[in-house]
């Protein structure tokens, strides 16, 4: 089919010295790039340090070799790539000149000292919280340094539930490494999936069909359609508005059921697949999408009214957990957290593999201060731009459909996809058809050194709030 | 609010599960030892209104001191091992332990073995199986409401 797009557009890579590493990412991010992750690449003497820079659709990939297992940190000037260096010493032994304490994030050392920051002063003590929570809430592990009830600096340790999967993905066929990405997290696991054909897609030099970024871009808004519901069903838990959570919760399960007469599954495991789309949606099919959205439309409006004007809720919900703009930025946040923040970061609004097309624009609250209320706010606008995009998704039946050749293949492909929770980064190294390397850094990842930062100041009770509305997984951090 | 509260008793509890079983209540705390979270919005999703599975006397409890059931979804990462021992040592007898979801039952478990123990069974004693990627709410529902002893007559 025509109308393809070129897998390579808008991707340039760069080798630079490791004696001007600090300097290339000091002067991308004075060309205006926005960052968007660390990792490290290739094998044996060929390992590389490798550094992401996205400015619209196009994206830079900087790589330097390690002198030995050294290279020179960047998170002076760039702190959200301080998880990426601290990674990189944990699971691959690379030190970064610079970062002093290089605290652990992936290993479990005993010594508390090792990966917390040390609070001290009169009345300040600790409250560890997890890893086993006390509700149906993912494993990871909290410490609180708090003053009365005032929360002064929140530790995380995650990673309870690190699995390994990219390393076990490493080898594998491309096609058959997909299952990797799709099964690091439920929740999103059309982002990922997604993001990894794309990436795949790229190495292969294929190009993506109108129809093959309909049916993708469709799955993806269905994702974030259940997703929202459920986050906003999160926050009334949080406030403890038991009938807004159950309400959003029925208006969730009705879009999962939904999700499974489509795709033949609850989170539509299985409807991604590399370079080829099997989902075929007959016009009596879409038409009856169509008509439950519509009333799923309906009343998820009437129940987000309802949310509005309750005050019991609504009390609850501003000046609670602020992400300042400029701390948003300096951290890259991503996805809903950034908007709430009235940083305007959509990566659906640069995605020419998907079907957004120019006219899609982030959704940003009119009061945009980076709370709780405005976290939930963003939601709900995206709800009724999900619901308008299903819309003109299901207007013509659904058709499978292959990717085609368009270009030479090439050993490094890389994809950004908007997530509910934010931008999701592939990057796929390949040989011989073959995984070698799989790093996927999605929008929970990202976005998790932004929640400690909103955290602190705030009063213990509010962090389950605070953490509900930032909603990110545990399980594709973890991998 | 009370337009929420009008529209939730619309909302009907369409699964097929029993009307009210005779069957006494069971206390259950969740463990995850390292799943992909599918498994956990499923376990939520069992107090949607249209599964509410509180309604037969089942509950998702804080504690594991006051649990009968420990529920876990998830391969077991060597990270989760310990907490999901000490979770299941600080149970009272008698207990029973839950597999939730392929990954617990050790089918379908992706990772690098290094990083995983195993399936449920190679740590704890496993009495309900639950199978299922992930398991619907109906199914989980089901398989705890036969899990639940009968009253006493």
């Amino acid at each position: 089919m025509s109308l393809g797009v070129d897998p390579h557009q808008g991707v340039e890579r760069l080798s630079v010295p490791v004696s001007g590493w600090r300097e290339a990412c000091q002067s991308a991010l004075a060309d205006g790039e926005r960052f968007c992750g660390a990792f490290a690449g290739g094998s044996g003497s060929g390992r590389r340090w490798r550094a992401l820079f996205a400015r619209g659709a196009s994206t830079r990939i900087l790589s330097t070799a390690p002198e030995g297992d050294e290279l020179p940190s960047v998170v002076d000037f760039l702190p959200a790539a301080e998880w990426d260096e601290r990674e990189a010493h944990d699971l691959h032994g690379l030190r970064f000149r610079g970062h002093e304490p290089l605290r652990a994030l992936i290993a479990h050392p005993r010594d508390a000292s090792s990966w917390t920051i040390p609070v001290e002063g009169e009345g300040v003590y600790e409250i560890a919280v997890g890893p086993i929570h006390a509700g149906v809430i993912e494993s990871g592990h909290f410490r609180f340094h708090v003053v009365g009830e005032r929360i002064l600096l929140l530790d995380l340790r995650l990673f309870y539930k690190h699995r390994g999967l990219e390393r076990a993905a490493e080898g594998q066929e491309l096609a058959e490494g997909l299952v990797y990405a799709q099964r690091s997290c439920g929740a999103c696991a059309v982002t990922n999936s997604v993001s990894y054909a794309l990436a795949c897609e790229a190495v292969l030099g294929l190009a993506t069909s109108r129809e093959l970024r309909r049916a993708r871009t469709l799955l993806l808004e269905l994702e974030r359609l259940y997703n929202h519901l459920n986050d906003i069903a999160a926050i009334c838990a949080g406030v403890g508005f038991a009938p807004g959570n159950m309400a959003f919760a029925a208006l969730k399960e009705r879009a999962m059921r939904l999700n499974l007469s489509l795709a033949g599954h609850r989170f539509l495991f299985g409807s991604v697949e590399v370079g080829v789309s099997r989902l075929d949606l007959p016009s009596a099919a879409v038409d009856q999408a169509r008509g439950e959205l519509r009333e799923l439309r309906h009343d998820t409006a009437r129940a987000w009214r309802e949310i509005q004007f309750a005050p019991s809720v609504q009390g609850r919900l501003d000046d609670v957990g602020v992400l300042g703009h400029d701390d948003a930025a300096r951290l890259c946040a991503v996805g809903p957290v950034a908007r709430a923040s009235g940083l305007r970061q959509d990566t659906r609004e640069d995605s020419p593999a998907l079907w957004y097309g120019s006219s899609f624009a982030a959704a940003l609250p009119p009061v945009a201060d980076g709370d709780v209320a405005a976290r939930l706010e963003v939601r709900a606008l995206e709800l009724v731009e999900i619901f308008s995009m299903l819309e003109e998704l299901f207007a013509t039946p659904v058709r499978p459909d292959e990717a085609s050749s368009a270009g030479p293949s090439t050993s490094i492909g890389v994809a950004r996809v908007e997530s509910p929770r934010g931008e999701t980064v592939c990057v796929v190294e390949a040989e011989m058809y073959r995984v070698r390397r799989l790093h996927l850094r999605t929008g929970s990842y990202a976005n998790w050194p932004s929640l400690v930062l909103a955290t602190a100041g705030n009063l213990l009770p509010d962090f389950p709030l605070i953490n509900k509305s930032f909603e990110l997984c545990y399980a594709c951090v973890d991998r | 609010m009370f337009v929420l509260l009008r529209h939730l008793q619309r909302v009907r509890r369409e699964a097929a599960l029993p009307k009210r079983s005779g069957a006494r209540s069971l206390a259950i705390r969740h463990v995850d030892a390292g799943s992909c979270n599918a498994c956990e919005h499923e376990l939520t999703a069992t107090a949607a209104p249209q599964y509410d599975l509180q309604r037969f006397g089942l509950d998702i409890v804080a504690s594991p001191r006051h649990a009968d059931v420990l529920l876990v979804t998830g391969p077991v990462t060597s990270r989760m091992a310990s907490p999901l021992r000490v979770a299941y040592d600080a149970m009272p007898e008698p207990r029973l332990v839950a597999a939730l979801g392929d990954c617990a039952l050790g089918c379908g478990v992706l990772g690098a073995s290094t990083e995983i123990v195993g399936s449920l069974d190679a740590v704890l004693p496993v009495d309900i199986r639950i199978p299922g990627c992930p398991p619907t709410p109906q199914a989980i529902a089901a398989a705890i409401l036969a899990a639940t002893p009968p009253r006493r007559l």
